[in-house]
């Protein structure tokens, strides 16, 4: 397709301008776009109606993503428009997200055991030692195959052209369930678009996953799998559900599970005890074994660790990763890439300041209206400050604030997102901002589904995107070429 | 063994009753030293009510840990260590003062950090400024340790095991836990590396007993990467007779017991009962008699 008859293609279909992940500046439209394109001018009267069709099939199968209000969790909100990314662009892509995630996984390891990164003053000890990440009870442990990170979701941006990571998410990354389902519902609505386009399939990730968690298994000729999720109420059961059932493991609740002499045991439907071989958890580390961490925790099992420990049991994602998702240690990836692998890194961080460094934070405060600050304790987009949005007096205050605890904060140079195109509620188009979550399995070397979790802000002048903040997602198709 | 060698029987027991049947508790004690410096563990004995093996691990700190699981129903469970440890006076030395970037690459730079219990207010930054001005000097240190038991009152019952440095400024009194919480906060915001040490202040006289609590104390951390033990509730240099259980950032690492327990009962506090004897030359020698014979036993097993 030439240029111009993409453009001719881009201005017929009504498409905006700014939806910078479709079309140039100069209006052409980007080649791994044409094949959807041509798709769209036979389909665009019938977009509203996918839509439609969409949110009914995710209500039908139960696909919701947050906590039930009045008895009903809501549907993820659903944009009917792929966003796509050319075979090229996913090639180095997912090579940059390969090397990231061995290197956050080798970070894990060293900061539990010989903390070789903060002895050479790759990473700042005091980060690492007032991370609520860090455990102190597990440093020593040295898990199955000597890996922590076996999932890992990472953030990226498409900022002026270029992938960014945002942030790194290594403890219980989600959102795998949503990309799945939102291929499921195109594959199920829109068959006939996939005759044209040549998308690589996703569907082999939970397959993958299993794969692994067998690996790790103490008894992997015949692992008893459990996912362990916090309960119903968690904005990301739907997840935990499927992931259970398409891996063929038990979904279960930390009271479910029982330790004795260091083995772990859940009790299956005739009430008979099985010993549980591999827990995939989506409890954060923190919660789960009062014994040993959080006291007052419910969602765990006392005596785990203990099991974890003896190697009886194996944990994915192994617990006490999230000192490498800790937001203040996010700076440090790049050094951790040159030292651990001897590489350049492959994909940068978007600008990114430590305010307990007294030189950056001086830099943040006299730069302030193109900073974001991000609370460090905090995910789903909440208690995000744009410093160009908020008032002198507010400034003034929220700065003393930040001085006061620079731990408790990360600065990033604001940064405009790439735009995808929407479908606009009233019909027609609109670019809305979007970033995406892949997700990478570590094995013996990284896998990387194809794609991933593209979310899209809730509305054109949003400028978070997280599906807490009422933001949504879109099929996201990777092509062979 | 040199004459200022002091040897301690120690008993210390725990009693957790609850207020009907728990079905399964499980508990994890720290109460065995590790042997380090000048203190030795001669014998110990770990023994529950219900009985439970008692299995050991060593945590982050290098503390000793024994678990006890207790998996048969029971009301009531006791647990006693009997140990004998002897010490000597650790040689008193002075420290010097770290350089930063040292520090900044250092694992001991835990040490500074805040911690759950010791949070780095300005009020004890304060407190150090006002009693030692911008001098952060090894003398400081010292003068500090002694200025703590003068400044505060030490009152048992004025506090309690959950209770904050701000409670011990506010009241004005406290107990051993609390001096040494305090201590560690200005330590550290003076750039002094200090950990929080639990243990027993044995008796100085001979064949003499003494009931009471568990004692708490200091230890600073010097340059050099050794540590040095300060008593801030005696404003003294810790001696023969400060007998270390656990180190950890602060009381919350070093907790003689905790534990978890499955059932509708509601758990009474422990009830705890430390007794130190001095022991005479002719009684040390009669524990280290029967441990002799009991290895040859061994030995022969073999």
């Amino acid at each position: 397709m030439t240029t111009e008859a993409g453009t001719a293609r881009a201005v017929a279909l009504g498409l905006p301008r700014g939806a910078d992940e479709c079309i140039e500046a100069d209006g052409a439209v980007r080649p791994p776009y044409a094949e959807l394109l041509a798709t769209l001018e036979q389909a665009a009267a019938g977009l509203p109606r996918i839509r439609r069709d969409a949110q009914q099939w995710f209500a039908d199968k139960g696909v919701t993503f947050g906590v039930p209000t009045e008895g009903v969790a809501p549907i993820f909100p659903f944009d009917p428009v792929p966003r796509v990314l050319s075979a090229g662009e996913w090639r180095s892509l997912s090579k940059a997200l390969s090397q990231r995630a061995m290197a956050l996984d080798l970070f894990v390891s060293d900061c539990y055991g010989a903390q070789r990164a903060i002895r050479n003053g790759v990473v700042p000890g005091r980060l690492v030692y007032s991370s609520t990440g860090y455990l102190r009870d597990i440093v020593g442990i040295r898990p199955p195959r000597a890996t922590w990170c076996h999932v890992s979701g990472i953030d990226v941006v498409r900022v002026a052209g270029t992938f960014h990571v945002l942030e790194d998410n290594v403890r219980i990354p989600s959102g795998i369930a949503y990309a799945l389902e939102s291929r499921r519902a195109m594959e199920s609505l829109a068959p006939d678009w996939f005759e044209l386009a040549p998308v690589r399939p996703i569907h082999g990730y939970t397959g993958r996953l299993r794969r692994i968690l067998q690996r790790i298994a103490p008894r992997q000729w015949d692992a008893d799998i459990v996912v362990l999720t916090p309960g119903s109420y968690n904005a990301a059961y739907y997840e935990h559900r499927l992931l259970a059932d398409e891996m063929n493991a038990t979904l279960v609740e930390g009271h479910e599970l029982i330790v004795v002499e260091d083995e772990v045991y859940r009790r299956d439907a005739e009430g008979a005890a099985q010993r549980v071989d591999v827990i995939y958890s989506r409890v954060n580390s923190e919660w789960l074994d009062p014994l040993v961490f959080r006291r007052d925790s419910m969602l765990g099992a006392p005596g785990l660790i203990e099991a974890w420990r003896r190697g009886n049991v194996a944990i994915a994602n192994a617990p006490g990763t999230g000192v490498a998702d800790d937001k203040v240690i996010y700076p440090y990836v790049p050094a951790m890439i040159r030292y651990y692998l001897g590489e350049e890194p492959l994909i940068d961080n978007v600008a990114t300041y430590d305010l307990t460094d007294e030189r950056q934070q001086a830099h943040v405060v006299a730069n302030i209206d193109s900073m974001v600050l991000k609370p460090v304790d905090a995910s789903g987009g909440y208690g995000i400050h744009f410093g160009r949005l908020m008032g002198s007096q507010e400034r003034t205050e929220f700065l003393e604030e930040v001085k006061a605890s620079p731990r408790q904060w990360l600065a990033q140079e604001e940064v405009a997102l790439s735009r995808a195109v929407c479908l606009r509620a009233g019909g027609g188009f609109e670019p809305r901002a979007v970033d995406l979550r892949p997700f990478v399995l570590l094995d013996e070397r990284p896998w990387i589904v194809p794609g991933g979790l593209t979310r899209v802000a809730g509305d054109p002048d949003e400028l978070v995107v997280n599906s807490s903040q009422g933001g949504g997602s879109k099929d996201t198709w990777v092509l062979t070429r | 063994m040199g004459t200022d060698t002091l040897t301690y029987s120690v008993s210390h027991r725990t009693v957790l009753r609850y207020s009907t049947t728990v079905t399964l508790s499980y508990n994890e004690v720290r109460m065995r030293a590790r042997d380090r410096g000048s203190q030795r563990t001669l014998a110990f004995a770990l023994v529950s009510t219900p009985w439970a093996v008692p299995r050991s691990r060593v945590d982050y700190y290098g503390n000793f840990v024994h678990r006890l699981d207790v998996t048969s129903p029971h009301e009531l469970l006791e647990f006693t260590v009997d140990a004998v440890v002897e010490n000597s006076e650790p040689r008193r030395r002075r420290l010097t003062e770290w350089e930063q970037d040292a520090l900044a690459s250092d694992p001991r730079l835990e040490f500074i950090l805040p911690s759950p219990r010791v949070p780095l207010a300005a009020n004890t930054r304060a407190l150090w400024h006002e009693w030692n001005g911008d001098d952060r000097s090894f003398d400081s240190v010292l003068a500090t340790a002694q200025r703590i038991p003068q400044e505060l009152r030490y009152v048992s019952g004025a506090t309690t095991v959950e209770s904050s440095i701000d409670d011990l400024l506010e009241g004005g009194a406290g107990v051993c836990q609390d001096f040494t919480h305090l201590f560690l906060a200005m330590l550290r915001g003076a750039g002094w590396p200090a950990r929080y040490v639990s243990g027993y202040l044995g008796p100085v006289d001979e064949e003499k007993v003494v009931e009471g609590q568990s004692h708490a104390w200091v230890e600073v951390c010097g340059a050099d990467g050794r540590w040095l033990g300060l008593d801030p509730t005696l404003g003294q240099h810790v001696g023969a007779h400060h007998l270390r259980l656990a180190v950890g950032r602060d009381y919350g690492d070093v907790a003689p017991h905790h534990g978890l327990f499955f059932g509708a009962a509601s758990g009474a506090p422990p009830e705890v009962t430390v007794r130190i004897a001095r022991m005479s030359n002719q009684q040390v020698d009669r524990v280290e008699h029967h441990a002799g014979v009991h290895w040859q036993q061994q030995q022969q097993q073999q």
